[in-house]
């Protein structure tokens, strides 16, 4: 698995690319609990290059996302895990699970940063 | 059958992506039948590792292949703690985020992906996990069951158990062989009725062959012979199935 991580004005982007299952979701949960403990929850996946998940890979998002959305600036504002670029067979894994309508799932980066 | 025993590691995870896809390539599954029993292994090794065996003594998983009757059997085996599928509820798929409950994917993931999934348990051989994927273009594949004696109330109770194993294994063409079958009564027509509701709801068939002429009256006394599919012989039954 790889991660690139752009830090854009109020929006944290995330690249996750390569495969994300019980070996590399470690990684990727002290990515993001990286960025929950510096105080920036909005955050953006870019899942374009996302070629495999298993479901620790599922269980760390579900958690972040709740985890964001917990953090409120007010009743309207606040934290969120938001989703681009959903490949073919994760979207696959998403609808299986019910996880296509546990997020908010755009398809650009350009839309999901700008919907925060 | 092909095997492999590997440590009960999340390192082992590659190798086992590994030997599985010598068994995919063998049952000439296309791309997208060889990811789903990809993920479908993945998470039951998963499983395995990180609540099967204590995390510091960690043991092996054996792992098994084999083609047979038109599907990929892929089998996994540990001797950690035992596992009873019942105990883990499947999640609700629905709920909202949050009431959604993080664990359970991985076997809920494995049923949908797979055609068959089966959990065995004894003290002597541990846990065994057979799952099973039927292999596209095999559709005329069917298992044959060999039925013997008489079909009264209690032996078909024994018949319809061997069908239902069949089923669990991911059969869905089933031909009953009544060569042996001396007998029929009519909860044994009605529990081969309820077989056939069965299959038929699963996408499958089934179909019976050659009748004693003593049974074969039972039938035909019923007006069973218009709702069964009944053959001369096993050739002629094997082909027509796919053939509706």
């Amino acid at each position: 698995m790889e991660i690139t991580h752009k830090r854009l004005n109020r929006v944290d982007l995330l690249s996750v690319g390569g495969r994300l299952d019980a070996m590399s979701a470690p990684q990727f949960k002290a990515k993001i609990d990286e960025l929950f403990d510096q105080g920036r929850y909005r955050v953006v996946l870019d899942l374009a290059g996302l070629e495999y998940v298993a479901s620790p890979g599922l269980r760390v998002l579900i958690e972040a996302r709740k985890r964001a959305r917990d953090w409120k600036i007010t009743d309207l504002e606040g934290g969120d895990v938001r989703i681009a670029n959903l490949p073919p067979r994760i979207k696959e894994v998403f609808d299986l699970t019910g996880f296509t309508s546990l997020f908010e799932i755009y398809s650009d980066t350009t839309e999901a940063v700008g919907s925060f | 059958m092909e095997t492999r025993t590997v440590p009960a590691v999340l390192e082992s995870l590659a190798l086992i992506s590994e030997f599985i896809t010598g068994a995919t390539t063998n049952a000439g599954l296309d791309d997208h039948a060889a990811w789903q029993v990809q993920l479908a292994v993945d998470e039951a090794a998963t499983n395995i590792i990180q609540h099967g065996y204590d995390p510091l003594t960690p043991g092996m998983i054996e792992l098994g292949w084999r083609i047979e009757s038109g599907q990929l059997v892929v089998t996994l085996r540990d001797y950690g703690r035992r596992f009873n599928p019942e105990h883990v509820p499947p999640p609700d798929i629905s709920s909202p985020l949050e009431e959604r409950q993080a664990g359970g994917l991985g076997l809920f993931l494995m049923s949908r992906l797979m055609d068959g999934v089966r959990f065995d348990f004894d003290d002597e051989h541990g846990n065994l996990l057979t799952m099973t994927k039927r292999i596209a273009g095999a559709s005329e594949w069917a298992y044959v069951i060999e039925l013997s004696g008489r079909l009264d109330a209690v032996h078909t109770q024994e018949a319809v158990g061997r069908v239902n194993h069949a089923v669990a294994e991911g059969a869905r063409n089933i031909l009953l062989d009544l060569s042996e079958v001396t007998f029929m009564s009519s909860s044994g027509l009605r529990a081969l009725l309820l077989v056939r509701k069965d299959l038929l709801a699963r996408g499958g068939e089934l179909r019976l062959c050659n009748l004693q002429p003593h049974v074969y009256e039972v039938f035909s006394l019923t007006g069973f012979t218009q709702v069964f599919a009944i053959h001369p012989s096993r050739e002629d039954a094997l082909q027509a199935f796919g053939h509706r």
